[in-house]
């Protein structure tokens, strides 16, 4: 046998042999490539649950998907009970603890999670037969109990309240409220008001009316036999109760009458996240949802898109700008086009953003762009099928989304004949510059005066105002009345006063800070040495140096073991503002402070003063009543992104006669850290060698 | 033809499927020398083209050292058909992926590709074997690349430099006493000549491995590779000298000074035997009891219960000629390098004298066989598997075999090996520092 084949193997190269080729051309791509994609069998049980097979013995490994298929849910007055639902599935089931549970799907090297209306999970085939039952067992069975609901409660809470003043979330959500109204299931979020709401029991209703088999697939992939699968799914899904959920009506949404700009004020924002949003009617199985998806491409798909090429590369207002074109089957989806904007560019950006929208309508694309996306498209497409969960993705929307069978197989064909007029029609047709809305949340007291003023093609878009929980309100007033009499100056002055007097102030030369707090597992130090006119900062990790500041006269640099790293001549010129024994001392005297107004920082008003910069401004806040420093703020914008850093100070010591905050709660992004007050140190223990 | 055909049919995989992975393969040689490796694998329409050459910076003149490394650039740099700085343009616009690694032993060039354009890949490589142009444009600019290259990922990395230090003590005689990415005085005075006659030398058909996996047909692909790669001249056979290192047999003490670090760095070095060698095997699984994930048992005591390290590690790098095991960590504040080196010595001399349990011996057989599943779960990884196995391991099957090998070893053979080869005569202690007087 072998013998023979050898024996072809050269005839074959001695035929080949003769072929010409002309290697001075590259060569062409073949045809587009059929999609292989395997043909699941599928079975389905008495209770409903439908199960598609695919086997692919290439590797010993399987994975597991169940996917709920319902209409949306409403959950209303109690919206985030799913959430509850997907984090209590999943720990152990009425006859296995959690602790067994989760331990023994590590010792398997295997892996099971849960979704409100999904599961998945993945091991090597031999331990196939135990997982499937692990996770038919957890899904049918699940272990809901009070002491776990409670657990996730609070977490669910602190979640919300950490997002209260979160930009990215607060915009996420009037997103959607505004497309879909705060009724649509598409369209509500949960507060702190709808998780109170919420108890164990409606956590199991949730679970009882809608984790049920009716609409349910459960699709398997990878070294199996259709066979034991049929009995294994049977043995272990057979007593999932047969049910059908509850169904809803929900209003059907529609887009503005005219093209205008929501804005909701977050007065924290450094950034602005804008989303020109309207909604589409596309289904995938539309005949010019390939063209559609190709034009979305183009406009907007990654960092060849348009939107990035003018926005990022071209223009430098953002790190990155997208848009994407969703398709849904129950109700109309979204076109969204979307950047995050440092706040002086946020008028400027809505407008280049709808230049595009309207570019790509207008004008027909290249056929140069277009066979370019196309390439990137569908080397992307296929590089992606190589993942099981891809190839489970697939089997399931040709069921669901009433697709042909051969759907995916010519997948590639149906991108390729995608034209240029294609592309333009699908422009029109589900891209509108006429009744869009124009979402932006951002910080109103530095964008409305030119968000107002925003015109396109000849006409200005009209703002309407939200509050963050998405209702309509008045346009913010940020005249808020200062007291007479009231300026940065004696702003200041107060401050010194309550920290112990301007002569005790004054008297101090040198001064050492110590606090201390932790961060993910370690010990985090700072120690700050400060003179009048020299400053050194250390950050230890686990008493360990990591890395510091220096500054003095014009030098400022990063210092990293040995290595000294200078910061950028603006970024210095700025930081300079914040040297001396207390910052306050140097931005007064510069000039450069500006009592801006009143704010709120943890229910408490206090006076703002803003010390602008070229890259790294900052903002510092002073209670009204007691006088005292109770917040700092230091926003750095760099290369389109804008980063900041916010400090509480709270619970105020005397160390020889001056108070000093004993507690510093810093937040940088979601991280937070608190850190206590070690000790002060004044007028001793420094000498120049501490500024080298 | 120097190896058997390995002929698996598809229908005999599915008799086969419910008994572990089967990668199934051909592969022959091309009468210039080429090895050719294919797998075929239809499930999704792209396809890998790769060619692994049989040079690494083991090949290399002691006194012009980097070559290996620097032709890893300088081979996109353009063909006598395709123009310079147009390699990265032509794969992008064709929705492909490209890359290429050298190591100590070899240096592995690839792309993928939707399989429509196999031919393109086929193209490319070839372009790449038979006729790069190697100019003084082309030499000079790749000249500077690498100097940042070594400035970024060496000289300025923190703890960037351990290996050299490691590799110049463990080695004194064999060439892995260098680094791939050489020295750029051994570069910079490099000549053309010089470069062109390393290429002559050793990316040549007969000192190479083509691998095409993925989505495509058999016959025409076999014809195309021998339009292609088939007129390619072979090159002059490749001597090869073999170099012996004498026993450790006392401890090599070293210290290196890094200005780029504040925490120091205890590293213990041994050396082991070949990759091809089972102990070799054997070492892979004593680094996984120690230092492998959470409950790993350096992991659990030294960082997790005494809070002594910030991280800990055991590795065995593997290579053609000779291993290297290595064991270390970075202490927490106070705690010195010889506490942590005490404390590792305890957990070594424990699997010197005691089994590890039944229970942690079945749970290190789940590591590995997940390892080993997931290793082959894209096609570029099995590419990359078939032909590192062909070319370094003489077996190209060992991609189906290899997990065999591991389920074999036994607790015993654990023991065994760590008490042959962690022993402290027998390694070198290197206290890896930051500079005593920060530079002002």
């Amino acid at each position: 046998m072998k013998n023979i084949y050898i024996t072809l193997v050269f005839a074959l190269f001695a035929m080949a042999s003769n072929a010409q080729i002309d290697r001075s051309v590259m060569p062409k791509a073949g045809p587009a490539p059929e999609i292989n994609l395997k043909e699941p069998q599928r079975f389905e049980l008495k209770n409903g649950l439908k199960v598609l097979v695919v086997e692919n013995h290439k590797l010993p490994r399987v994975s597991i998907q169940l996917r709920i298929d319902n209409p949306p849910v409403a959950e209303g007055d109690k919206a985030g009970v799913s959430a509850f639902v997907s984090s209590l599935l999943g720990n152990g089931s009425k006859t296995i603890s959690k602790d067994d549970f989760n331990q023994e799907v590590d010792f398997l090297g295997a892996s099971i999670n849960f979704g409100s209306q999904s599961a998945f999970a993945s091991s090597l085939s031999k331990y196939f037969p135990r997982i499937i039952e692990l996770m038919a067992d957890a899904a049918i069975h699940p272990n809901f109990t009070q002491e776990e609901f409670d657990k996730e409660k609070e977490k669910i809470l602190t979640g919300i309240k950490s997002e209260e003043n979160d930009v990215a979330s607060i915009a996420n959500k009037a997103q959607t409220a505004l497309a879909y109204g705060k009724n649509h299931p598409y369209g509500e979020f949960s507060t702190a008001e709808s998780i109170n709401n919420i108890n164990l029991t409606d956590v199991q209703k949730f679970y009882s009316n809608y984790f049920v088999p009716a609409n349910a697939y459960l699709i398997i992939i990878g070294d199996v036999n259709v066979k034991e699968v049929e009995k294994l799914v049977k043995k272990n899904f057979t007593a999932w109760t047969k049910a059908t959920p509850p169904s809803f009506q929900f209003s059907k949404p529609s887009d503005v009458q005219y093209t205008q700009i929501n804005f909701v004020d977050v007065p924290n924002a450094v950034q602005s996240e804008i989303a020109v949003e309207s909604l589409v009617d596309l289904k995938m199985s539309d005949p010019d949802y390939f063209p559609a998806l190709i034009t979305n491409q183009i406009l907007g798909g990654g960092g060849e898109g348009r939107l990035f090429l003018n926005l990022r590369e071209d223009k430098g207002y953002t790190y990155g700008s997208y848009s994407s074109l969703g398709n849904d089957k129950y109700a109309p989806a979204r076109f969204r086009a979307t950047a995050q904007v440092r706040n002086a560019v946020t008028d400027s950006s809505i407008v280049e953003i709808l230049k595009e929208i309207d570019k790509i309508k207008t004008q027909p694309v290249t056929e140069k762009d277009l066979a370019n996306t196309k390439a990137k498209y569908i080397g992307r497409f296929i590089m992606a099928l190589e993942r099981p969960e891809t190839i489970a993705g697939y089997a399931l929307n040709i069921e669901t989304e009433g697709l042909p069978k051969d759907y995916y197989k010519t997948y590639l064909e149906r991108i390729n004949a995608v034209t240029v007029a294609d592309v333009q029609k699908a422009a029109n047709k589900y891209f509108t510059t006429a009744n869009a809305r124009i979402v932006v949340a951002g910080k109103g007291s530095e964008v409305l005066e030119n968000l107002e003023k925003v015109t396109f093609n000849g006409k200005t878009i009209p703002v309407k105002y939200y509050d963050k929980k998405i209702n309509s309100t008045e346009k913010p007033d940020y005249n808020a009345a200062l007291p007479q009499g009231v300026s940065a100056q004696t702003v200041i002055d107060n401050y010194f006063e309550a920290i112990g007097g301007k002569d005790k102030v004054n008297a101090i030369t040198s001064l050492i800070l110590v606090y201390e707090g932790s961060a993910m597992g370690s010990k985090i130090k700072t120690e700050e040495k400060r003179t009048a006119d020299k400053y050194a900062m250390t950050m230890y990790m686990n008493d360990a140096p990591m890395q510091g500041v220096i500054a003095k006269g014009d030098e400022l640099y990063m210092k990293q073991g040995g290595n000294k790293m200078p910061l950028p001549e603006n970024m210095v010129a700025d930081m300079k503002n914040a040297l001396g024994i207390f910052p306050e001392q140097t931005f007064m005297a510069t000039g450069k402070a500006k009592l801006v107004g009143i704010e709120d920082v943890n229910g408490v008003k206090a006076y703002k003063i803003d010390v602008p910069g070229e890259v790294v401004s900052a903002s510092y806040f002073y209670a009204v009543e007691t006088g005292l420093k109770v917040k700092e703020v230091s926003t750095t914008s760099m290369n389109g992104q804008t980063q900041a850093q916010e400090s509480e100070l709270s619970d105020y010591q005397e160390i020889e006669g001056i108070k000093f905050p004993g507690t510093k709660s810093a937040s940088l992004g979601p991280q937070k850290m608190e850190s206590k007050l070690i000790s002060a140190t004044v007028n001793k223990g420094i000498t120049d060698a501490d500024f080298e | 033809m120097r190896r058997k055909l390995v002929l698996a049919a598809s229908l005999s995989l599915v008799a086969l499927g419910m008994q572990a992975q089967e990668v199934a393969f051909e592969e022959y040689d091309l009468e210039n020398g080429l090895h050719v490796i294919l797998h075929q694998d239809n499930s999704a329409p792209l396809v890998t083209t790769a060619v692994m050459y049989h040079v690494g910076a083991k090949d290399e003149d002691p006194e012009k050292t980097g070559f290996a490394h620097f032709f890893e650039h300088l081979l996109f740099e353009g063909t006598e058909n395709i123009e310079r700085g147009k390699w990265f343009e032509i794969v992008a616009s064709n929705g492909g992926q490209n890359n290429a690694n050298t190591t100590q032993d070899r240096t592995y060039y690839y792309e993928v590709f939707p399989s429509n354009n196999l031919e393109l890949g086929l193209w490319l490589e070839s372009e790449r074997m038979l006729h790069p142009i190697i100019n003084k444009i082309g030499v000079d600019t790749q000249k500077e690349v690498v100097q940042e290259e070594k400035r970024r990922s060496y000289d300025n990395a923190p703890y960037g430099r351990w290996r050299e230090v490691m590799s110049k003590n463990l080695f004194k005689n064999h060439p892995y006493r260098w680094q791939t990415i050489g020295s750029l005085e051994h570069l910079a005075s490099a000549t053309l000549e010089d470069f062109k006659k390393f290429n002559k030398m050793y990316y040549v058909p007969n000192n190479a491995s083509l691998v095409v996996a993925g989505d495509f047909e058999m016959s025409a692909t076999k014809k195309m590779i021998q339009d292609y790669f088939g007129s390619i001249p072979k090159g002059d056979a490749i001597k090869r000298e073999t170099f012996k290192e004498e026993p450790i047999t006392q401890t090599i003490k070293a210290e290196f000074r890094d200005p780029n670090i504040q925490i120091p760095l205890i590293m213990l070095g041994y050396r082991t035997p070949e990759q091809t060698n089972r102990e070799a095997y054997v070492l892979d699984m004593v680094s996984t009891i120690l230092s492998d994930g959470k409950s790993s048992r350096l992991y659990k005591k030294i960082v997790d219960e005494k809070k002594m390290a910030l991280q800990v590690f055991a590795f065995n790098g593997s290579q053609e000629d000779y291993g290297t095991y290595i064991v270390g960590g970075l202490p927490v504040g106070e705690n010195t390098l010889e506490a942590i080196q005490k404390e590792i010595d305890e957990e070594i001399v424990k699997l010197q004298t005691e089994l590890i349990s039944e229970n942690e011996f079945q749970k290190l057989q789940n590591i590995f066989e997940n390892n080993f599943v997931n290793s082959n779960a894209s096609v570029e990884g099995i590419a990359n598997s078939l032909v590192r196995n062909y070319m370094l391991y003489d077996d190209t099957n060992l991609i189906n075999t290899e997990i065999d090998i591991y389920r074999s070893i036994t607790r015993e053979e654990i023991k065994a090996v760590a008490k042959k080869y962690l022993n402290p005569n027998q390694r070198v202690v290197l206290e890896y520092l930051p500079e005593e007087k920060p530079a002002n």
